[in-house]
């Protein structure tokens, strides 16, 4: 680690410190993130796509609430695999505390469930596309805070100086937006025209786009505010322990996708954009298992 | 009543006594530690020396632990101590994230969060915490911070511009001082950490939980 204060005059070594364990929350963390992402990134797409496709969509409303549905209990899932204390999950509802993102956050992904669960009666049992159609808005609604709780929560880590409030919601956002798109790209198919098949591309490419920039950003200009900031960001610069994860991230969430995004405009090819959408999907993961390890590599004491 | 800690680090000789009288009143299992002592090295040969610094939760008046805890689990007591009800915690590990000052762990006995508490139940018995008692140079001073005729108040206005605390950029604003200390002590950033350099290298860690 570079520890950026070190003074070669005080040549200060830690001989012993007993640190706590470092990697607290692991890769259930990082699986929670990514399927919410998913799980409310469908449900944008599939509100823009009725707006402005909606000859195209009829048949896509319930598989997408049903993909909404998986993605949001794979989320709740790794959740509460991620507990130490799973049976005890019902005290967030019988002893909430409000200040916390993780409460505020539970309380909508319950009534965010509920709604899917509604929107999944309205249209294969009752078969009813209006009020399907009434009540996606306020779905699309409660989405957004959904997608941005967990960003709440790192900025409430104040620990990890990396996860800084605006930006960890604007990575969530564009993580939404991208993996929304994707995973449409590839549920949707054949069942979309050109144009829509265009518009969805355009969304993964512009968020793959803004979220590349935020992480060179982060990643030029971070160190240059925070000692920490500087300090956890030498794990993925040079010989770091994740150097190599964090650039194949980038590579197959972001650039990779733009670039066949950009490719498949020249040959109409839906094949290109499908492999652009499964590299997002897998480079989401990666990107951001490396961006929540990183920041529990640094000793707090 | 506002309950405070000031260690003076010229007096801490790090015979970590502390730390076992710590282990023994509140039953701290194997592997984890609610108050330990950190050593650094300083120097070159032969100018060299050893800094010991006792760290322990600081009782932030503005507490990221209590904040993110979903539950209430963390929580203020009347006299300022940020306590832990360990049945109510449902092991989130959202206060180890928070923690800048990486003081909380997860208890690989009870599957719960887990730190120092002041020795509340102590305190409220009109008992000093354990430590206080153990140390043998009488570095740890332990009192109201509202008095200010109490030895931590006594403590701190004699040794005026020479009161720290850890990370106070943090904003936490923590009940827990040092006199004596410096940035080498107190920023982990500002030692390394180099491998083979500990005294003690292979430490037995408990489980806590199958995929941590």
């Amino acid at each position: 680690m570079a520890a950026h204060e070190i003074l070669a005059a005080t040549n200060a070594v830690v001989t012993l410190d007993v640190a706590l364990p470092g990697t607290v929350w692991p890769w259930l963390v990082t699986v929670n993130m990514w399927a919410k992402s998913i799980g409310t990134g469908v449900i944008f797409m599939l509100f823009m796509l009725l707006k402005r496709y909606p000859d195209q969509v009829g048949k896509l409303r319930f598989p997408t609430i049903v993909a909404s549905i998986i993605f949001i209990h794979i989320f709740l899932l790794f959740t509460l695999a991620d507990l130490h204390q799973p049976l005890r999950m019902w005290h967030i509802f019988f002893y909430p505390h409000i200040t916390s993102a993780i409460t505020v956050g539970a309380w909508m992904a319950t009534a965010f469930v509920g709604l899917l669960f509604l929107l999944a009666f309205l249209s294969f049992v009752k078969k009813d596309n209006v009020a399907f159609d009434k009540t996606l808005p306020w779905v699309v609604a409660l989405a957004i805070p959904v997608t941005l709780y967990t960003a709440g929560l790192m900025s409430q880590c104040t620990a990890r100086e990396l996860w800084q409030m605006p930006t960890e919601s604007a990575q969530m956002i564009f993580a939404a937006l991208l993996s929304g798109s994707a995973f449409m790209l590839l549920l949707g198919g054949g069942k979309l025209n050109w144009d829509a098949q265009k518009s969805l591309a355009n969304i993964l490419a512009i968020s793959a786009f803004m979220s590349f920039v935020l992480y060179m950003s982060e990643y030029v200009f971070g160190p240059m505010k925070a000692e920490e900031v500087a300090a956890v960001l030498e794990y993925i610069k040079g010989d770091g322990p994740y150097t190599s994860m964090f650039w194949i991230g980038q590579w197959v969430a972001y650039l990779l996708p733009m670039l066949l995004i950009v490719m498949s405009r020249v040959s109409k090819s839906e094949s290109i954009l499908k492999l652009a959408a499964i590299l997002a999907l897998a480079g989401l993961w990666v990107v951001k298992h490396v961006w929540l390890m990183i920041p529990q590599l640094l000793p707090m004491s | 009543m506002q309950l405070g800690f000031l260690v003076d680090l010229h007096l801490c000789m790090g015979c970590k006594g502390c730390e076992i009288a710590c282990k023994v009143e509140n039953e701290v299992p194997l592997s984890t530690w609610r108050l330990r002592v950190k050593y650094v090295d300083v120097g070159t040969f032969p100018e060299t020396k050893r800094t010991f610094t006792p760290l322990r939760c600081n009782h932030c008046e503005n507490a990221p632990c209590e904040r993110i805890c979903p539950v209430s689990a963390l929580h203020y007591l009347d006299n300022g101590i940020v306590n832990i009800d360990k049945e109510r915690c449902i092991g989130c590990a959202g206060c180890v994230m928070a923690c800048p000052y990486g003081a909380i762990y997860i208890d690989p006995q009870t599957q719960t969060a887990d730190k120092c508490t002041y020795c509340a139940h102590r305190v409220a018995s009109s008992m000093m915490p354990a430590c206080v008692v153990a140390c043998p140079v009488q570095a740890n001073i332990f009192g109201d911070l509202d008095d200010p005729t109490s030895n931590i108040s006594k403590y701190i206005q004699g040794n005026q511009g020479n009161v720290q605390v850890r990370k106070p950029e943090k904003g936490t604003n923590p009940h827990h001082y040092y006199v004596g200390g410096g940035n080498v002590n107190l920023n982990p950033l500002a030692s390394q950490r180099i491998e083979g350099h500990s005294l003690f290298n292979k430490i037995t860690t408990l489980p806590v939980g199958g995929h941590h």
